[in-house]
């Protein structure tokens, strides 16, 4: 099964509006091992979204490294699958097509390709939704198919950047339920940046909570699943946990 | 129903005709002074001579073989300007060093295009069509590859990052992501190029040519051919009229309208 290792990264970047480096991270360090759910929270600018993108390998560290199963990332790649905070769907594509984009760029055959598409929107209930574009979806529908293309693609790891964060209270809530019957049934590799103490621990097998660059508590959430927000949002260990990961959040 | 039409009656027969009243006011306007003031035909030609020379042009086939030429070298200058504008647009709008080297070159060198390169291209490529063809390309060819920068530039750097994390190389990007979101700008791109492209080509084909709408206006003032002369100018401006409004703009529209990016909230 394949790991992911990250030892000791650094990220530091001129900021020409502030003339001078920044240290959006420093020495960290940590492990997710595969079918695990590990949530980040931290305020904005904490750094998580720079970890994230040198996770995908949008960016280069400035020292550290990362491992996937042993070996150095070099540049983004299809063993991890990234949804954005934006959606990042091609306008100009149906769903249908999006979905099938990353099959079709390992090279299987059309027909297969959007078979296996199809498949996945009907998993999440948007097969009637396959021939349209998604300037015509709302945002949570055009999310469920930002999650879904990525999840098609059978990344070892998914790594998620804020996902919810662009859509109404409802929707979030039902787009976070769904996320974890998805990972209730399939076990998954996620990867979940977030500022929402609440998403993290709702979701997450791990919160590790970032404050400048640093990684500063590391909270383990052993709620069993389902998780489902009819029964967690009176529950005493999820209300504990959360006030837990909310103090690290605002003390470090 | 009557009055909400009439209202908002300027698309489809309403809108042309509309459009088309004013040069018929013209028309009419012009035969009138051409008759009150009994205007030499040496210094301006009556309608109806107009009408005659463009039915003589046509039925020995003259016209056809003039504006046919132009609409040749129009087009072939146009598709070399576009197969080489949008390659390196695409490089210049990827690579930050390609995009420093070319950009001051682009800036001095659009200043120059058009007919400021007649001379030159009736030296290298003699009176003819190459000339001419090298002209239109000049026209067409910065302009394009101004607006395939700016198109690239406008693509979510996410789009570009979701491509790669799925799988995509290089030419796959370049293909799936920036072609398509650049197409908008391109087609934008084509469109004004081809406005000036017909404005050099009329100039260019009184210099460096023996056929083609702009040699036909200048040799008709040789030959004190008035009525041919405002028959080309009108042929100029009428072409020019239906290429844009029937065939760019539609394209540009549609093109807008099926692959514009619709920006994430």
């Amino acid at each position: 099964m394949k790991e992911l290792v990250v030892e000791n990264l650094s990220k530091v970047y001129f900021d020409p509006r502030l003339g001078e480096r920044v240290t959006a991270l420093d020495g960290v360090s940590l492990r997710i091992t595969p079918g695990e759910f590990v949530a980040v929270a931290g305020p904005s600018g904490c750094g998580k979204t720079t970890l994230l993108n040198l996770i995908a390998g949008f960016l280069e560290p400035t020292s550290g490294r990362i491992l996937l199963d042993g070996r150095e990332i070099d540049g983004p790649g299809p063993d991890r699958g990234v949804v954005f905070q934006s959606y990042a769907l091609f306008p100009w594509k149906t769903v249908l097509e999006n979905v099938a984009f990353g099959p079709r760029m390992r090279g299987l055959p059309r027909a297969e390709c959007e078979a296996r598409a199809r498949r996945w929107l009907e998993l999440v209930g948007l097969g009637h939704v396959a021939n349209r574009y998604p300037r015509e979806l709302s945002g949570g529908m055009q999310q469920r198919v930002g999650v879904v293309r990525a999840l098609a693609n059978e990344p070892e790891i998914l790594l998620m950047d804020e996902p919810f964060a662009a859509v109404d209270a409802q929707t979030r809530m039902t787009l976070q339920e769904e996320l974890a019957r998805i990972f209730e049934e399939r076990r998954p590799t996620i990867f979940f940046i977030t500022h929402d103490v609440n998403e993290a621990v709702f979701l997450a097998d791990r919160v590790l909570v970032l404050s400048k660059g640093r990684l500063r508590e590391e909270i383990p959430v052993p709620i069993p699943r389902p998780r489902r927000w009819a029964a967690l949002v009176e529950n005493d260990s999820f209300k504990a946990l959360v006030g837990r990961v909310l103090q690290a959040v605002r003390t470090a | 129903m009557r009055s909400a039409n009439r209202s908002d009656g300027r698309d489809g027969l309403p809108a042309f005709f509309w459009a088309a009243a004013p040069f018929v006011v013209l028309i009419l306007l012009w035969q009138l002074v051409v008759e009150l003031f009994d205007v030499s035909p040496l210094v301006f030609p009556s309608v109806p001579a107009v009408l005659r020379a463009g039915l003589d042009g046509l039925a020995d086939g003259s016209l056809a073989a003039h504006v046919g030429a132009s609409l040749l070298r129009v087009a072939t200058g146009t598709a070399l300007a576009v197969l080489v504008a949008v390659p390196l647009g695409m490089a210049m709008g990827t690579q930050r060093g390609i995009a420093a080297f070319f950009t001051p070159l682009l800036r001095f060198f659009s200043v120059l295009a058009g007919i400021a390169w007649i001379p030159i291209a009736t030296l290298w490529f003699g009176y003819g069509f190459g000339a001419i063809v090298f002209v239109i390309f000049n026209a067409v060819f910065f302009v394009v590859t101004y607006n395939t920068v700016l198109g690239v530039s406008t693509i979510p750097i996410e789009l570009r990052r979701a491509a790669a994390s799925l799988g995509a190389a290089r030419l796959a990007i370049v293909r799936e992501v920036l072609l398509p979101g650049a197409l908008p700008n391109i087609v934008t791109g084509i469109r004004t190029g081809l406005g000036f492209a017909w404005r050099g080509l009329i100039a260019a084909e009184m210099i460096a040519t023996s056929t083609g709408l702009g040699y036909m206006l200048f040799l008709a003032r040789d030959f004190y051919r008035t009525e041919v002369i405002v028959l080309g100018m009108i042929l100029v401006g009428a072409i020019w009229l239906a290429l844009d409004r029937l065939l760019l703009a539609p394209l540009e529209r549609r093109t807008i309208e099926r692959w514009g990016l619709v920006r994430p909230t």
